[in-house]
């Protein structure tokens, strides 16, 4: 039997807005092992990236129960929530969110950062991480001098930098061009198949195949799983 | 943990160097303002305390005039006899007492060969004794102190030159005083005052042009109007004392007014009924001096304390747009684990290094400033002349602006970043990545 890292019961998620209430999750149940590769479907406004918000830690639930990793995250303070983030969740944004300010190397040192630990140490893990990606030679290089393509082989390996058990990825590839957006997906099955349990969130079909697992979503509530 | 997040806000300041200079530009001009004119201030202060200290700190003038908590001297009636002098004398706060009979002098002549007289405006001619030079801290360059009841008199370095800085006047040289009621009488040059650059009660007062005994050259009488016969006496217009020491002046101006007023003095009984006896202490015009001051350097302080939260308002201002700007960047660093906590540090970091940069370099600005400030001051001393013109303001400086101005500029970055880096720490993660 496969250990649960994501247990999602009952989960709804509300909106309100003045007195209007928007129900962007309904009443959803999810169970993902470790180690699964999901792509998570649907079309805007789905409930897709609330979702993935939830998942991440990054907001709360209305009702139901979510488990990450052994841990509810209905019942922790905002702290918590945040080194949670920081450790078990390895976010990857559509449009890559590094820093502007900072150097390659400095952007996938920031997460450590937030979490303490010494600088030798961690500056050591950044550069292991961007060889990994293949990024070696550009360390030192800002954002806005590096293509998309290794943008987001940054991203990769700032979100790899905390040895998360989840990789979020949020629409990843919506950005790059076709070639590069395989390129990114490749290095994501190649993190899936060292363990890691990966979350594609996109509503990209093409993108279907890399995945073990769909989970397809419309108005808030899951419709089809294939598996 | 702590110095990480100092170190990128660091960065991120040197990724805005020119926002980050235009902020800085605000406190930097606050911070240089305050330092200059309390700088500028202090140094003046302590300049005319430095003039005043050359006249004796124990001094005081006696008079009548107008009492109260701002004493007004008035130097109208003659009302001081040699008698009050005398019992002045024995109080046991004062040390010495000298009168001061005021003559003005319509000419002053001089014979210049046989029949040709040379003639110029008078000046003021203070009637006393010998002590008054004690009294007004006044030293002889040449000569020695007149005799009383003899034709002698000392003059200051202005009036031996009256004639000419090429012609002299010289000890031994006799000169023709001719007061406003026309009386002429000849006094010959016994002495020779040093230049002074004492500024004291009134600037007159310290720099007397030409002191003379009382006799024979002063004749204001009073009139008893007690006792018969009519008796005329000399009577001066004002007198200087002198305590025995600084602790005393307090006793000194008292004694000397419990004297005056009710121990039967000869002045009582000349004294206008309208007016009071006043005595002016040395200590009483200093602080009279400081409070003006003071009013003055609170109020360009206050100016400049305005400029100094303009400065503030500056921080706050770019440090919202900041924080507006890096809205995703802020979401992103809480999506990969920031907790609140770091959020508020890196940008109260920001603005406190803003305030701290400013206030040191402001600092460094407004000490260089007053030094600027204080030769301006000194160059129009030297084209004003009079007594300050031989003096040099120092520029009073003092180091512990440094630590003020750092404290002061990390506490205007803390006040001025805290509203805007808690509004970067209260974003909800989730709308500030959404944020284009």
């Amino acid at each position: 039997m496969s250990e649960y890292v994501i247990e999602i019961d009952g989960l709804t998620k509300i909106y309100k807005s003045g007195k209007t209430e928007f129900k962007a999750l309904s009443n959803i149940s999810i169970k993902i092992r470790k180690g699964d590769f999901v792509a998570i479907m649907g079309p805007s406004g789905s409930g897709k990236s609330t979702l993935m918000n939830i998942i991440g830690c990054l907001d709360r639930p209305t009702s139901g129960t979510v488990i990450i990793d052994k841990e509810n995250i209905s019942i922790v303070s905002d702290n918590e929530l945040a080194v949670i983030r920081g450790r078990k969740i390895g976010f990857i944004f559509q449009k890559f969110n590094l820093m502007p300010t900072m150097t390659a190397l400095k952007n996938v040192v920031l997460p450590m950062v937030f979490l303490g630990g010494s600088k030798a140490d961690r500056d050591q893990r950044a550069s292991e991480l961007l060889a990994k990606v293949g990024l070696t030679n550009w360390a030192t290089h800002r954002p806005a001098e590096l293509s998309g393509g290794q943008q987001q082989r940054v991203a990769i390996a700032r979100a790899l930098c905390n040895n998360p058990e989840i990789i979020l990825a949020d629409e990843p590839t919506g950005n790059l061009d076709t070639k590069t957006g395989e390129q990114i997906m490749e290095l994501l099955v190649a993190l899936n198949k060292e363990g890691k349990t990966v979350l594609l969130v996109t509503h990209a079909i093409a993108l279907k195949r890399f995945a073990n697992r769909v989970i397809n979503m419309l108005d808030g509530e899951v419709t089809e799983e294939v598996q | 943990m702590i110095h990480d997040i100092f170190v990128m806000a660091l960065d991120a300041m040197r990724s805005y160097k020119i926002r980050t200079f235009l902020t800085l530009i605000g406190v930097i001009i606050g911070v240089a303002s305050v330092i200059m004119v309390t700088t500028a201030g202090d140094s003046v202060s302590t300049f005319i305390a430095d003039q005043w200290n050359i006249f004796n700190p124990t001094g005081m003038v006696i008079g009548t005039g107008t009492g109260g908590a701002t004493p007004q001297l008035s130097i109208k009636s003659a009302v001081f006899t040699t008698n009050d002098v005398e019992k002045i004398q024995q109080l046991s706060s004062v040390k010495t007492v000298a009168p001061i009979g005021l003559i003005v002098l319509s000419k002053i002549l001089k014979r210049d060969g046989f029949l040709n007289w040379e003639s110029r405006p008078g000046d003021t001619m203070y009637a006393s004794t010998p002590s008054l030079l004690e009294i007004l801290n006044l030293q002889l360059a040449e000569g020695t102190m007149f005799e009383e009841g003899k034709n002698e008199v000392v003059i200051s370095q202005n009036v031996a030159e009256t004639f000419g800085k090429d012609k002299p006047l010289h000890v031994g040289d006799t000169i023709y005083l001719r007061r406003v009621d026309q009386v002429t009488l000849a006094a010959k040059i016994v002495g020779i005052l040093k230049p002074t650059t004492s500024l004291s009660l009134f600037n007159t007062l310290s720099t007397p042009g030409i002191i003379c005994p009382t006799k024979p050259y002063y004749s204001s009488y009073v009139g008893s109007n007690v006792g018969t016969p009519l008796k005329r006496v000399i009577a001066y217009q004002i007198l200087l004392a002198e305590a025995t020491d600084t602790s005393h002046v307090k006793d000194a101006q008292n004694q000397i007014l419990n004297y005056l007023g009710k121990g039967g003095s000869d002045a009582s009984q000349y004294k206008d009924q309208n007016s009071d006896f006043v005595v002016i202490t040395q200590q009483y015009i200093l602080d009279r001096v400081d409070q003006v001051m003071n009013v003055i350097r609170t109020y360009i302080t206050a100016i400049a304390l305005i400029s100094l939260m303009i400065g503030g308002i500056g921080i706050a201002n770019i440090m919202f747009a900041t924080v507006t700007e890096r809205t995703r960047e802020i979401g992103t660093m809480m999506a990969i684990g920031a907790k609140r906590r770091d959020i508020l540090q890196l940008f109260l970091y920001q603005a406190t290094i803003i305030g701290l940069l400013g206030g040191l370099i402001g600092c460094i600005l407004g000490a260089s400033g007053s030094w600027f400030v204080v030769d301006l001051l000194n160059n129009s001393i030297q084209k004003l002349g009079g007594a300050f013109s031989t003096g040099t303001i120092q520029v009073a400086y003092t180091p512990e602006w440094f630590i003020i101005a750092s404290i002061v500029g990390i506490i205007i970055g803390i006040a001025a970043g805290l509203l805007p880096a808690r509004k970067a720490a209260k974003m909800d993660p989730v709308v500030a990545l959404r944020y284009e």
